[in-house]
């Protein structure tokens, strides 16, 4: 799971604007999408294509985007571990932060390097920025979205030729555009929203033009998990607003749920807009039931045991007025291994839940991602293994459910054949 | 016989010059451009007429030219001839003439005119808006706002007088964490600004600074006699030099229109607003200087939140593209219209517009418009009769005739034009002709998005929320109502500071 970002400029007085600053608040807007690296690439006053990495959130990089200038950045944000932006030094030098993965290359990095490398090859040989994209895009296959800057001041952005990761573009007054993995970090920068980019389509940017192609062959199939999880609420993907999703997924829950409760509680931040639609639906209360402390920290992204038990402690206490003598309805978006849920229903029994019952607001995660989201082994799968009830007496709670595949395409409201949940339980229907 | 000499030579006069060519009196055609445009040069061949090289804003030249081939009437196209008093010395000499007069041409060569007059007439449809004759003073205004709720932190950054088209930036600065990035780029651009009007000695004032209003943008076209002023189709222009609304302001890459005469995201009663606020101008410009407009006339408008139709620019001329959208639709003998004009006669005349919807997109050589340099002098291949095979017109621009080549000016080169039964369907058919004409060793740009379903979604999107904004204060009765509030001075009107400044 990664965030791109790019701004790039046009005009005589393109080299006014100092693009980095715009690349950063760009790349903190999709922090949720992964905080473990960071990189900036952007060409300085000389005309060179320079890079900066760090370890960790993108905040790590603020002495340099305070120090540095440059008309056109680009920039990536990754869950992974030293996943930087990817710099293919020859024929052509040019940068790549791709989100998802080319190919069956198991690295990321150098499944980028290997798109990056194609590109400079053909580009070498005299082909242009775009049409050595299209070729590279209709080449290799595989899940992904990227965005590669050049040292000739090129900007090329696309998707394969099934989507699966999104990529959207906008527009800053008569001077930038930009490009990001999701509209809320265009709204971020000020941009306005143009066009989310279609499966196969590639986009190149130079000072003097703006071009579209697209491979043939393409055929959207968009991460269903992008809409359960991924993306922040105030983003949409191919035209479907993420927060509608979320609330219609809650409704669709509290439509085939008839258990008696008196509170509704989200576990924050993604599962709050389910618990609003379930508790509208259904008449009861939906209350904030708990309290962050520190960064919001994405569980399920979290690489080793202890981490994630830190993750969790540090980020959720319970709110004991909201729970304390209730029967609840707790919601949460995800199930992958059980732990977030488990020590969640244990906190609430200590601030005085009487029963909970646990929604899922996504199907059962039973397989891994061949696009390369960060799903856990397959063996470490809760629900690969054990049945609802078997689930339910784990994590403790009374009662235990997840949405069926058919409801979560209901809910994001796209055809079946354009959303791939082939993670889920049910997924392999089409 | 009827004569004719026409000014000008880009599409909007290839247009002009085609619908002439038309005409039931089948008139001779002459013209005069700065260049040998392909396809107006032949029309005048065909008519009889001849084609002339020379500067159409030599007021001389044009004058003697219209006496010596006593034509029974000049038409001029671009906006230069009409600043430079092209019109006045054509009248002079006797000959009728379809142009704005130079006094009356200032709604469109100086923006701060415009808004003057705008405000001293207190005209609906304006911004507000502030004036800088020197570096200095401009300077420390734009960063004393950018730290204040006041109005000049969300800016339109314009040369004061019209200068070739360039120099207009949009800085929208509500990101507090990007504030510095704003405003080092407005303080830059406004320096570069005044360097730009380094030139232009004929005007005290340099810089004009607006508010920033969005929403939606139109044409409005309009016949104008000196008494009546007679509105064309709305037409939408496309600014942005690329795809997806970015790039680099331009003289238009592409325009829609129809199948009405309003847009299909435009209200009857916007329409009907915005020509009462044409007229207006219209009005006011002919009551400051006494002098009647016989011409064409255009307001850019804007369907903004503060007041629903706004005055963006004037034009004191058909628009290009928008040009070849509304002639296209007019089902009235052009020179029966235009003699309308020169006889003062538009009331009693009945004009009509077909119920067709038209797109035109440009193809202009990469390098326009800010590196020209880099767009002229490529060869242009194209053949026309595959344009006209898959149901489309071209029409040539920025393009010059010599030794049987055709070799690019370094602006706007061809355009083409489409129509259909939508807009999205005339798009469909220019877009399947944008890869017929090609540059030797050199590449055209163009807008595919431009009258597509994406596209025009997120027009009517956009039109939509502004209306229910402008509706919403029409409601409330605060329409064009705006308040600031400075510290240490409390709540003000920032219109009364706008008339201030102009008193």
């Amino acid at each position: 799971m990664t965030g791109v970002f790019a701004l790039y400029t046009f005009g005589e007085e393109r080299e006014k604007w100092n693009s980095i600053r715009f690349v950063y608040y760009g790349l903190q807007a999709l922090q949720g999408r992964g905080q473990e690296s960071s990189s900036i690439a952007w060409i300085n006053s000389s005309g060179e294509l320079v890079t900066a990495s760090a370890k960790g959130p993108v905040n790590r990089l603020l002495d340099i985007v305070e120090k540095e200038k440059g008309h056109t950045a680009i920039g990536l944000v990754s869950a992974y571990e030293e996943d930087y932006i990817v710099c293919v030094e020859k024929p052509v030098k040019l940068v790549v932060a791709g989100d998802g993965r080319v190919g069956e290359v198991e690295d990321r990095r150098e499944s980028f390097r290997l798109l990056g490398q194609y590109v400079a090859g053909e580009v070498a040989r005299g082909c242009d920025i775009l049409n050595a994209t299209v070729k590279a895009v209709s080449e290799l296959d595989g899940g992904y979205s990227f965005i590669i800057l050049t040292e000739r001041q090129e900007l090329v952005c696309g998707r394969s030729r099934i989507g699966v990761k999104p990529l959207v573009i906008g527009s800053i007054g008569f001077d930038m555009g930009c490009v990001s993995s999701e509209s809320a970090a265009v709204d971020v920068v000020g941009a306005t929203l143009s066009s989310e980019l279609s499966a196969g389509e590639v986009v190149a940017m130079t000072p003097l033009s703006i071009r579209r192609d697209k491979a043939d062959g393409g055929r959207e199939m968009i991460c269903s998990f992008e809409y359960v999880y991924l993306s922040r609420p105030d983003s949409q993907i191919l035209g479907r607003p993420v927060y509608e999703v979320r609330e219609k997924i809650g409704e669709i829950l509290a439509k085939h749920d008839d258990v008696s409760a008196n509170v509704v509680i989200g576990i924050p931040d993604t599962a709050i807009p389910f618990a609003l639609g379930y508790s509208r639906m259904r008449g009861l209360p939906c209350k904030l039931g708990f309290v962050r402390t520190g960064e919001p920290v994405r569980s399920a992204l979290k690489l080793t045991q202890l981490e994630r038990l830190i993750g969790l402690q540090l980020k959720l206490n319970p709110i004991s007025s909201s729970v304390d003598g209730k029967d609840i309805v707790l919601i949460d978006d995800s199930l992958v291994r059980g732990n977030t849920l488990k020590n969640v229903v244990s906190s609430l029994r200590r601030k005085g839940a009487l029963q909970v019952h646990v929604r899922v607001g996504s199907p059962p995660i039973v397989d891994g991602c061949p696009y390369g989201a960060e799903i856990p082994p397959v063996d470490e799968l809760i629900a690969r293994d054990l049945s609802s009830d078997e689930i339910s007496r784990v994590i403790g709670c009374d009662s235990f459910s997840y949405l069926a595949v058919a409801d979560l395409i209901e809910a994001i409201g796209l055809n079946l054949s354009n959303v791939c949940v082939k993670c889920f339980r049910g997924g392999d229907r089409r | 016989m009827i004569k004719v000499l026409g000014v000008g030579g880009g599409a909007r006069e290839h247009a002009l010059a085609e619908k002439i060519r038309a005409s039931k009196y089948s008139p001779r055609i002459y013209w005069i451009a700065e260049w040998r445009n392909p396809g107006i040069s032949r029309i005048c061949e065909q008519s009889g007429g001849a084609y002339f090289i020379g500067r159409t804003t030599d007021a001389a030249l044009v004058s003697q030219k219209a006496k010596q081939l006593g034509v029974d009437m000049v038409v001029i196209g671009p906006e230069e001839p009409n600043f430079y008093g092209v019109v006045d010395a054509v009248e002079g000499a006797g000959v009728p003439c379809i142009g704005a007069k130079r006094e009356l041409a200032v709604i469109e060569q100086s923006k701060a005119s415009l808004r003057r007059l705008q405000w001293e007439y207190n005209l609906p449809g304006k911004l507000l808006f502030k004036t800088f004759t020197d570096l200095d003073s401009a300077l420390s205004a734009l960063q004393e706002a950018s730290r204040s709720l006041s109005w000049m932190q969300n800016v339109v950054l314009k040369p004061a007088r019209q200068a070739g088209g360039k120099g207009v930036k949009v800085v929208e600065d509500r990101q507090a964490y990007l504030i510095n990035e704003k405003l080092s780029f407005k303080l830059g651009h406004t320096e570069w600004l005044m360097e730009y009007m380094r030139g232009y000695n004929d005007i005290e004032e340099k810089i004009l600074v607006e508010e920033n209003v969005w929403g939606p943008e139109y044409t409005l076209q309009a016949f104008s006699d000196g008494k009546t002023l007679v509105g064309m189709p709305l037409v939408q222009d496309n600014k942005h030099a690329f795809d997806f609304d970015i790039g680099p302001e331009t003289g238009g890459m592409g325009s829609i229109a129809g199948p009405d005469m309003t847009l299909p995201f435009i209200t009857e009663e916007e329409y009907d607003t915005s020509l009462k606020t044409v007229k207006a101008v219209v009005d006011a410009i002919q009551d400051r200087t006494g002098l009647e407009y016989r011409g064409f006339v255009a307001g850019q408008m804007m369907l903004t939140e503060v007041e629903g139709p706004t005055v963006i620019e004037m034009y004191s001329r058909l628009g290009d593209p928008e040009a070849l959208n509304v002639l296209s639709m007019l089902g009235t003998d052009i020179l029966d219209v235009l003699y309308a004009i020169i006889d003062s006669r538009l009331s009693k005349t009945i004009i009509r517009f077909n119920n067709v919807a038209t797109v035109v997109k440009a193809l202009a050589p990469e390098g326009y418009p800010d590196y020209k340099d880099a767009a002229k002098g490529h060869e242009v291949m194209v053949n026309e009769e595959d344009v006209e095979r898959r149901g489309c017109r071209l029409y040539w621009g920025a393009a010059h005739l010599e030794a049987g080549r055709i070799v690019t000016t370094g602006s706007r080169t061809i355009e083409l034009l489409g129509m259909s039964g939508t807009i999205m369907e005339a798009a469909k058919l220019v877009n399947n002709c944008l890869d017929i004409p090609q540059l030797r060793g050199w590449r055209f740009f163009y807008r595919y998005d431009i009258g597509t379903n994406e596209l025009m979604k997120r027009r009517y999107k956009l039109a939509e929320t502004v209306r229910r904004l402008y509706k919403f204060r029409a409601s409330r009765g605060t329409l064009a109502v705006r308040v600031d509030w400075i510290p240490g001075r409390g709540l003000i009107d920032p219109s009364n500071e706008v008339l201030k400044n102009i008193a």
